[in-house]
């Protein structure tokens, strides 16, 4: 299979540029193949993640499944009984520093694809990437499953921000799983955003620090549009001294059901919080938005916190901002702008320009 | 112009309600273009509810009478088309918008401009306001700050009405001196014809502003009302010796 021009044009909405300078290698799987895999950069590997397994022997025994498990729930039992996974392995050696931006499509370009993906990302002591996921129907297509098991691995003072960006049919059943180890120092930044909302929406990242110092922080932007089910959680366990972990969840609801959650696990003397924040712009028939951040604690040194709000976007801001010459549309749209990207310190700005989608999507009530 | 009579603004008979309750009972009010009025009363006598409804806040809302700016009637205009038209308020108490800075605001307004960064540091820099502009506006800023943070948005549009509710309160001495130098410099139309001035309404207690500011003429409002209209100097001179109590007892008596 062979991505044509429509393709390509699809792909930078998630901001994936196939021939671009900008990166440093770019893998796609279109509905159920690798299509695209491109790497010209030294000190990391890139490559499909069954030719990985049949390659190295260690891949399988200490990380294939290690920080999820197989049978974590009924999809991740369904992708672990993949003979021939889809997906990608990423290996960034000792000390190697990735000045561009590795990309990773993820397309489903039929209706009706089932699409299970299993990547694996080890970086190494020392070593830093900067990752941007694609994951997206194409523009016209409405139905599909996609499920995604992401095993990342984050070595001694290494750092990862990985960078994923949705955009889904509107019948479409998404089920990403990911599960990040980090150890002593390193560090772990997420950035999801979603664009355009699938039917059914779960994740849940699961972090576990093991390593003094070690951190994670994500930020998550969600869109819940009428008939559309999003569940936003996360989970970090701080398992080390000095740990710390913040989780920030931003979500815009147009009717549909929106879930936040996060769960943080303090079983050291650690620093961590948990924040989020719902704008319900309409409830539609049904809709809703449940904010529901946890904390648990098993140290007596573990200091955790967490807040929720969920609010209207409110009348006097926005005449106070139409009283500066802005129409109603260009205030709300500056007023959710503000909201979303609030506290986002260093947003890529590929990140920043589908935030602006999404406003754009939320404020004008247009797709 | 002849459409307005000379004048830049005309209130008619206009009635106010914000809530259930009345704000606003009849008021007439004139001002002609160049000019810059005082509103003078107390508290809950109705001066900001007037600015809020000419700026055309919808929690106003206007049950009888007419707000003529130019000539055009207004009173069914929203906030946005009256800004357009060359209107501004410097809020006393603006909201404060998680996410948005006072440079996203100047950053609009000057969106059309060659240089908008230049522009909106220039500002900053006479205002004294460098160290707020990527802060979240009007999160964490004092009263003083709030208020030339307003001033610094009215100066960016370039009203061609600007109005301003208490300046002055909750400004420090030596803050006040450079309040005086941006509301001269707001209401200045030609700097070499100094009597040629835009037109403009500020809400005062203290009069202080007046002494740094002319004022062409002042309005007392009482109850929802404006009582007496005239010299900005005779009337704050009288409302000092005698108070607003005086000003109460002869509407009373009307």
């Amino acid at each position: 299979m062979v991505l044509n021009d429509a393709d390509r044009e699809a792909l930078t909405v998630t901001g994936v540029y196939l021939g671009s300078t900008v990166r440093s290698a770019t893998i796609v799987v279109c509905d159920l193949a690798q299509v695209c895999l491109e790497n010209n950069t030294r000190g990391f590997e890139l490559m499909p993640i069954s030719s990985a397994l049949e390659r190295y022997s260690w891949l399988r025994e200490q990380y294939f499944f290690k920080a999820l498990p197989a049978d974590l729930d009924e999809t991740v039992s369904r992708c672990a009984k993949e003979v021939d996974p889809l997906g990608f392995f990423l290996h960034v050696d000792k000390g190697v520093k990735i000045a561009l931006p590795v990309q990773a499509a993820m397309y489903m370009k039929n209706e009706d694809i089932v699409q299970m993906i299993h990547n694996v990302i080890i970086l190494e002591e020392d070593s830093e990437l900067q990752l941007i996921t694609g994951c997206l129907a194409g523009h016209e297509i409405k139905t599909g499953t996609h499920i995604a098991i992401e095993e990342q691995y984050i070595g001694k003072n290494a750092r990862l921000v990985s960078t994923m960006v949705h955009a889904w049919g509107s019948e479409q059943f998404v089920y990403p799983h990911t599960g990040t180890v980090v150890e002593e120092g390193g560090r772990f930044e997420s950035n999801y955003v979603s664009l355009r909302p699938a039917k059914h929406f779960v994740s849940n990242p699961q972090s576990w620090l093991i390593g003094k110092g070690a951190s994670a922080k994500y930020l998550t932007v969600v869109l819940a549009s009428p008939g559309s089910v999003i569940e936003t959680g996360g989970t970090v366990y701080l398992n080390a001294e000095d740990t710390s972990a913040e989780l920030a969840h931003r979500g815009v609801c147009t009717g549909g059901v929106m879930n936040q959650g996060g769960l943080l696990v303090g079983a050291a003397p650690c620093k961590a919080h948990v924040d989020c924040a719902g704008m319900l712009l309409f409830c539609g028939e049904g809709g809703y938005i449940e904010s529901v951040p946890g904390l648990r604690s098993m140290h007596p040194d573990a200091r955790m916190s967490h807040e929720a709000s969920i609010g209207k976007i409110a009348p006097e801001q926005v005449q106070y901002l139409m009283s500066k010459g802005m129409e109603e549309r260009e205030a709300i749209s500056m007023l959710i702008r503000g909201f979303l990207g609030t506290d986002v310190e260093g947003l890529g700005a590929e990140l920043d320009g589908q935030i602006a989608k999404i406003v754009e999507v939320a404020g004008h009530g247009e797709d | 112009m002849s459409k307005s009579n000379g004048n830049i603004l005309e209130i008619k008979d206009l009635c106010v309600r914000a809530g259930t309750e009345e704000v606003l009972n009849h008021i007439d009010l004139e001002i002609p273009d160049g000019e810059v009025h005082a509103l003078l009363g107390q508290n809950g006598s109705g001066k900001t509810s007037l600015m809020m409804a000419i700026m055309g806040f919808s929690e106003y809302e206007v049950t009888h009478g007419t707000i003529l700016f130019q000539g055009k009637d207004i009173t069914e205009s929203d906030v946005c088309e009256r800004a357009r038209l060359g209107i501004a308020l410097a809020q006393q108490r603006p909201p404060t918008i998680r996410g948005i800075t006072l440079r996203d605001i100047l950053a609009y307004v000057f969106r059309d401009e060659d240089n908008p960064e230049k522009k909106i540091s220039g500002l900053a820099v006479s205002s004294r306001l460098e160290s707020f502009l990527d802060r979240d506006i009007n999160h964490g800023l004092s009263g003083g700050e709030i208020k030339r943070a307003e001033l610094l948005q009215l100066l960016a549009l370039s009203p061609i009405f600007s109005m301003m509710d208490e300046p002055d309160s909750g400004v420090d001495v030596e803050a006040l001196s450079l309040m005086g130098e941006l509301i001269n410099r707001l209401f200045t139309s030609d700097p070499d014809h100094p009597v040629h001035r835009k037109a403009g309404l500020i809400i005062t207690h203290s009069g202080s502003i007046l002494r740094s500011f002319p004022i062409d003429k002042a309005h007392v409002m009482v109850n929802g009302q404006i009582g007496c209209s005239g010299n900005p100097t005779i009337l704050m001179k009288h409302i000092n010796n005698f108070g607003y109590d005086s000003c109460i007892r002869c509407m009373g008596a009307r």
